[in-house]
């Protein structure tokens, strides 16, 4: 996948040109980790007009995750999309435990196995155990969301083990959301990574993560996680 | 401009914004009229009674806002689905703000599809859907 977005410069704003130029010089790669399709029960959005959007609004994303709720979706394959937008379309998932909501990147047969993905009531150990068993990442959503986010239940349930990242930007936060994930991240020297958690089109790319690696698999994303060399962007206002 | 046709419509085009009236005394007055009793609509102090941070304008109030919002843009389409997710509520008396943007075009069978939100005045999406639209294929 080329990163050099096939577009002529001045199509964009002075901060989109700023990443497009660290794009240009193959430095950073810009990623929305929270999506939603049709595929989830409460998304709306097809993958298609995503990439559409992306790039008739020429948004500095370099692709975006798909991460559907309570299921991997094993069917779709989206590498003509792909390749016809050039973008970096991956899947993942968000699954739900007693501590909130979590998106599980680096999903394979044998993790499907290990845990019930469809369950509304997963414990939050056995998902941190199965990802590192199955070389996933797990990595907790909206904390600072009341009832489905993990700052709201460590008071009551105590800080988890074996969480090292967590979404401190998310495109769908409201009032003090994401300062409660940002502070309590960076309480518990989590690291952060942004996501829009956007269910329909128009709400794409409202948070990113910023990689130092290219990024064309999972397997990529996983190790970039994984070596903590990322950083949250949240562009809210701006795209 | 109103849209007329198909033809007209462009993909990632904005639909003019569109102000919803929530205060208090409509969302009041609508709920009374359908049915909908209770304070949760019709009194702030009673809405944080139960729990609520204020009295609410009713779903299918911003359900007709949104398709007022369409017709606006288009008098001549038909609506054929509007899809909603009520994330928080609509809280009366407050500012919203209806923003809609079309996502995919079909021009052989003339429909559109919108994605519509509501948005309070910190910018936060309070309600989120789509819309499918059929307009003459002129």
């Amino acid at each position: 996948m080329s990163l050099a977005h096939r577009r002529p410069l001045w199509q964009f704003c002075p901060a989109h040109c700023i990443q497009l130029f660290l794009h240009f010089v193959g430095v950073l790669v810009l990623l929305d980790l929270h999506t939603h399709s049709i595929k989830s029960d409460d998304g709306r959005a097809k993958v298609e007009n995503y990439c559409q959007w992306i790039r008739s609004k020429n948004l500095p994303l370099d692709g975006f995750v798909l991460t559907e709720h309570r299921q991997f979706d094993n069917e779709s394959d989206y590498s003509a999309l792909a390749e016809k937008f050039d973008l970096c379309i991956l899947k993942a998932s968000e699954v739900e435990t007693e501590y909130g909501h979590v998106l599980v990147y680096g999903v394979t047969p044998a993790l499907q196995e290990a845990f019930d993905f469809a369950s509304i009531a997963l414990p939050l150990a056995k998902v941190i155990e199965a990802c590192n068993a199955h070389g996933a990442v797990a990595v907790p959503c909206h904390p600072g969301r009341p009832r489905v986010g993990m700052f709201a239940h460590t008071d009551e349930l105590g800080v988890p083990e074996g969480v090292n990242i967590v979404e401190i930007y998310n495109g769908g936060s409201r009032d003090q959301e994401d300062q409660i994930a940002i502070d309590n991240a960076t309480r518990l020297n989590y690291q952060g990574v942004g996501g829009s958690d956007s269910h329909i089109v128009s709400h794409v790319g409202r948070c990113a993560t910023r990689f130092d690696d290219q990024i064309e698999s999972m397997d990529d994303l996983v190790a970039a996680l994984k070596a903590g060399k990322f950083e949250a962007v949240s562009l809210k206002g701006t795209v | 401009m109103a849209i007329s046709t198909i033809q007209e419509v462009v993909f990632g085009e904005d639909l003019p914004t569109f102000i919803p009236d929530t205060s208090l005394a409509i969302a009041s007055q609508f709920a009374k009229l359908v049915g909908w009793g209770g304070p949760r609509f019709t009194d702030h102090e009673g809405a944080r009674k139960e729990g609520l941070p204020g009295a609410m304008v009713p779903g299918i109030l911003n359900q007709g806002y949104l398709v007022a919002m369409i017709h606006h843009w288009a008098p001549d389409a038909e609506i054929k689905a509007i899809d909603t997710v009520f994330r928080a509520p609509v809280i009366a008396d407050e500012k919203h703000t209806i923003s809609g943007v079309v996502t995919d075009v079909n021009e052989e069978d003339g429909q559109v599809e919108i994605d519509l939100t509501v948005s309070n005045e910190k910018g936060e999406t309070r309600v989120f859907g789509t819309a499918t639209v059929q307009l003459p294929l002129g």
